[in-house]
């Protein structure tokens, strides 16, 4: 009895950890773009209205836009990670690069897939307030 | 029984209170404590040449070579000249070896020995051919090397302004592959990299 009052809540808590978590993307971002963000922490303001996919040459070509809705700047940190049809990520990874949006800017990031068995992608990122 | 289901409740909020604090972005700052770090991180440490320029180079590079699609038919390709024109001391090796792994491994195309490399397989095939070691027919045979179609060219520069309190670096990549045969550029790329740090 004492274990289920116990592990309840405890259950609940972890529910609405993953709800958090996957609520965790910026405000204003349509729901089939906000599929692609894997952001970390607090949006900061940071917005991605659009996504832009295309197959070129027979690898993916990605670009986002990431617009700032407020007047001051923000340093985004965030790598694209590339995923293979069983969902594995393809390769070792991109590096992290960090990318300061002025206000009420919109900064377009691109990434091309460096093998052509992606067919996926996640954008990681992070937003720091200066 | 209310009074039993709130601790833990009130336990699992605090511990997700706790989650919820400021994350850490991905960067390598000085610290006198040594740790293994993520290789992908942004590094910061000083504004000089660092392993973040590098592999953004070689991934802008890399990315821009297969989007084009000119390494349709699986080409064969060498690496040329690298010239670092900037004032600070580069190995751009590292630079070409970073863009040759991804483009081997991207399986589009096919890379012949440079010349830096060729002393070594000359030396190879006349250990096979000469030393009288090897049965004839597994030995690899002289004058059966492939030619590279495209020969690739790279070359990093710099601008660096300072004043009392900031320095400012401008890099500045630049790729070109070349036809072997008709001396043409095929393909050009460039990479842009502005760091600024404060004095």
């Amino acid at each position: 009895m004492k274990l289920r009052n116990f592990l309840l809540p405890l259950v609940l808590a972890a529910m609405a950890g993953t709800a958090m978590a996957q609520s965790g993307v910026p405000t204003g971002t349509p729901a089939a773009v906000a599929a692609k963000i894997q952001l970390r922490g607090d949006a900061n303001d940071i917005v991605i209205p659009e996504i832009r996919i295309v197959r070129r040459n027979d690898v993916m070509v990605v670009q986002a836009d990431m617009k700032n809705t407020t007047d001051s700047n923000r340093t985004v940190f965030y790598r694209f990670r590339w995923l293979d049809s069983s969902g594995s990520q393809v390769g070792d990874g991109e590096s992290w690069k960090q990318m300061t949006v002025l206000g009420h800017q919109i900064q377009t990031v691109k990434s091309v897939a460096l093998h052509s068995s992606a067919v996926d992608f996640r954008i990681e990122m992070n937003v720091e307030t200066q | 029984m209310t009074q039993k289901f709130m601790i833990p409740l009130l336990l699992a909020s605090l511990l997700l209170s706790a989650c919820a604090t400021g994350v850490q972005s991905p960067v390598v700052r000085f610290d006198r404590q040594v740790n293994y770090g993520d290789a992908k991180a942004v590094e910061l440490v000083t504004n000089e040449f660092g392993s973040s320029d590098l592999q953004m180079i070689a991934e802008k590079m890399v990315g821009s070579l297969l989007e084009t699609g000119i390494f349709q038919g699986r080409p064969t390709v060498t690496i040329s000249t690298v010239k670092n024109k900037t004032s600070e001391y580069i190995d751009t090796t590292n630079v070409m070896n970073s863009i040759q792994t991804a483009l081997v491994k991207s399986g589009k195309v096919r890379f012949t020995r440079a010349i830096t490399e060729m002393q070594a397989g000359v030396d190879e095939l006349q250990r096979q051919n000469q030393s009288g070691l090897y049965k004839s027919k597994t030995t690899a045979k002289v004058g059966q090397m492939t030619a590279a179609k495209y020969s690739m060219e790279g070359e990093l520069t710099s601008i660096v302004k300072q004043n009392n309190s900031t320095k400012d670096v401008f890099y500045k990549f630049t790729l070109k592959l070349f036809d072997v045969e008709e001396g043409t550029i095929e393909w050009q790329d460039e990479k842009e990299i502005r760091k600024t740090s404060k004095r």
